[in-house]
Formats: structure tokens, C-alpha cells, sequence
């Protein structure tokens, strides 16, 4: 039959129901057991699990409680409907305060004069750049125009430096042009050679300490 | 116990709480991208090394970046949670006015700031004791005109038990 799972232990069997005597409070270990625990719970107490249990405890039958199937019955459903409603109760709750807190934030954050205060930062912003902006222009502006004088100035010392330069070089031509009149060619090899034997240059000279020549040897 | 870094007092909670810049819940990221070398520059070099480890004190959620010699510029770069990104330029500024630009724009005012201060005292009553976490005395006995704890100063003897077991006993 459709039966609780809990109300089979009730039927009619070979083991019978004893009658448990209450021992109310704490149970077999009365030093172990949580204060609260209206029935024995089973504590450990002095041996470990794999010790074997005593020879008193050898034809021990353990049982459940005895259930009344009614009140049973009974309890159980009352205990649904509570929790049911408890249930409910609760997430309704919940679901009121998320709404609150999503009402609040919206209106925190999407509120008009927000958003139009924050535009008004922007374009302050973009006007801070702006001015940036043209702040940067003129200093590449500026920066650019000292590049160009310099650049001129350079190429105006370059052009001098070169026009002396061409200056020297010229000089150097014209003297070098003047001393090439006096040059010993093939040509005049034989007149000049005739010049020197006429003219005899005497080189006895002496010199005193303030740097006087003194001539007196005759060439002979 | 040795000081660590070149400047070891922006290490310091109370340097750290000075900052104040607290930037509006919509600002989530914060990009700086500047040079580690130029005159331009310069405020924002000090502005990464002075000023961020205070806002990121004030701001443990916003995810701040730096990037160093990508841009022949510095600037400050801003991504609300809009989508919409905020461009602030800081070339040829020095750090104070970079913080004092950034406040104008995504700080949140005075006013604000109070207004949230306020809210929070309003969650917690300090008149109230229990756990350290919570509250700011945990007994009644640490409260100024009441008992005081037993374990400091002995109850005078009418209120403690066994005396008043005793009179009962008597009587």
C-alpha cells in the first residue's frame, strides 16, 4: 500500500516494538552529548569505531521511535504549509529589497541633472583640450621658425666661410702666377745660367751680436 | 627595517589618504600613456609617480594602465561604463593641475562624498555593543557610566548572587 517511508518500520513484524523508556536528556554518554539533544544521540564517547561492541550489547536490537501514522500524517503537513509559506514570505522580501536597491542606483546614477552636469564637464573638457591644442601649435610654430633662422644662419657662415676660402685660394694663384714669371725654363736655361756667372754674389759676411751684417772680404 | 624606493614616504597610509580623487561609479578604467624622456612630459612623469598610487588607494576598482614611449605625447585616457572614453591632454602641465583637471571632470564633489560618508554612519549605530567586527565595544561594561567589568572592580556586595542567596537564606 502507499505508505510513508517512515511508518514501515510500524508495521506488525518479528521484531516488536520495544517500549523505549524514555531516557530523556542526554543519552548513553551523558558527558558528551550537546545540551540541547532532547533524545540520545549516538556519541563515541570512550571507544573508537573499530573497537568491537560489548558482549552485553550481543542480542541488541536497535529501534526507531515509534511513529503514530496520523499524527504522523498530520505533522508533515503542517510542516509543508509552513515552510511554504515561509518560503514565500521570504523571497517576496527579497525580492522587495533588490527592487529598492535597483530603484536607488538607477535614480543615483540616471538622474537628469547628472548626466547634464557631466556633459558640461565634457565639452569643459574638450575646450581644456582645445586650448592644449593650440597651446602645442604655437610651440611647434615657434619651434619651427628657430629651426629655419638657424638653418639660415648656418648657410650664411658656410657661404662666407667658402668665400674666404676662394679668396685664399686665389691669392694663392696670383702669387703663384707672379713667381711663375721668374721660373727657369728650357728657354731661358742658358741666359739666366750666363746671368749667374756675371753677377758673382760673395756670401763671406759676418754678423755681430745686434745682428749687423758686416761685408769686408772682397770676392776674388 | 629598511625604506624601500626612491621615495619611500608614498608608502604611507597617510600619504595614500591624502589623495582626493575619488572618481564617479561610472569611471572603470584609466589609461595613461606618457614618455620617460622630455620636458613635455615631465608633469606627467610625476603625476604616474606621486599622484596614481593615491587615487588607486582611493579607487581599489578602477584598473589603472601605463604605457611609457608609445606616443610623441602624454595624455590621460578615461573608459566610462558607457562605452564613452574621456581624453585628457597633459602635455606642459605639472601634476597638481593634471589632478586638479581630473577631479573637475570624474571626481566626485564634496558634497557627494559627505552625503555617501553620512549614509554609511547611518547603517551602524555607535551606541550599540556586541562583536568587535561590528560595533565599537563589545560589553556593557565598556561603556562610560555603566558597571564596570567585574574582572577590574568587584561588584559591591549587594549585587552579587551569593549575597543576595545568603540574605534569602537568612530571611
Amino acid at each position: 500500500a502507499a505508505m510513508l517511508r517512515a511508518l514501515r518500520r510500524c508495521r506488525p513484524g518479528p521484531v516488536p516494538l520495544p517500549a523505549l523508556a524514555a531516557a530523556l536528556g542526554p543519552g548513553p554518554v551523558p558527558g558528551l552529548c550537546p545540551g540541547w539533544s532532547p533524545r540520545a544521540v549516538p556519541a563515541r564517547g570512550r571507544k573508537t569505531r573499530h573497537d568491537p561492541p560489548a558482549k552485553s550489547k550481543a542480542g541488541r536490537v536497535k529501534l526507531p521511535p515509534p511513529v503514530d501514522p496520523e499524527e504522523l500524517l498530520v505533522v508533515l503537513e503542517r510542516y509543508r504549509q509552513h515552510r511554504l509559506v515561509l518560503s514565500a514570505l521570504r523571497a517576496e522580501f527579497r525580492a522587495e529589497v533588490l527592487q529598492k536597491k535597483r530603484e536607488e542606483r538607477l535614480a543615483a546614477e540616471g538622474s537628469v541633472e547628472e548626466l547634464e552636469e557631466h556633459r558640461r564637464l565634457m565639452a569643459w573638457n574638450d575646450e581644456e583640450n582645445a586650448r592644449q591644442r593650440a597651446r602645442r601649435e604655437e610651440r611647434a610654430r615657434k619651434e619651427e621658425e628657430e629651426q629655419k633662422r638657424r638653418k639660415l644662419e648656418i648657410a650664411e657662415k658656410q657661404a662666407k666661410k667658402m668665400e674666404a676660402f676662394m679668396e685664399e685660394k686665389e691669392k694663392e694663384v696670383l702669387q703663384l702666377q707672379e713667381e711663375a714669371k721668374n721660373f727657369i725654363t728650357p728657354e731661358n736655361l742658358e741666359a739666366r745660367i750666363q746671368e749667374c756667372l756675371d753677377s758673382p754674389r760673395n756670401y763671406n759676411f759676418a754678423i755681430d751680436r745686434d745682428g749687423r751684417i758686416v761685408k769686408r772680404t772682397v770676392l776674388s | 627595517m629598511p625604506m624601500k624606493g626612491r621615495f619611500p614616504v608614498r608608502r604611507t597610509l597617510q600619504y595614500l589618504s591624502q589623495g582626493d580623487v575619488v572618481f564617479k561609479s561610472s569611471v572603470k578604467v584609466m589609461t595613461v600613456n606618457y614618455n620617460t624622456a622630455g620636458e613635455l612630459s615631465e608633469g606627467a612623469r610625476k603625476f604616474v609617480f606621486f599622484n596614481i598610487p593615491q587615487i588607486q588607494y582611493k579607487n581599489p576598482w578602477v584598473q589603472i594602465m601605463l604605457f611609457r614611449n608609445m606616443t610623441p605625447s602624454p595624455f590621460l585616457r578615461f573608459y566610462l561604463d558607457n562605452g564613452e572614453q574621456v581624453l585628457v591632454d597633459v602635455e606642459d602641465k605639472t601634476n597638481k593641475e593634471i589632478t586638479e583637471h581630473v577631479k573637475k571632470i570624474l571626481g566626485k564633489s564634496k558634497e557627494m562624498l559627505e552625503k555617501e560618508e553620512r549614509e554609511r554612519k547611518k547603517l551602524s549605530n555607535p551606541a550599540t555593543f556586541g562583536p568587535k567586527k561590528y560595533h565599537l565595544r563589545e560589553c556593557m561594561c565598556e561603556i562610560e557610566g555603566q558597571v564596570p567589568c567585574p574582572a577590574f572592580v568587584p561588584l559591591p556586595k549587594e549585587m552579587r548572587g551569593k549575597y543576595k542567596a545568603a540574605m534569602k537564606n537568612e530571611a
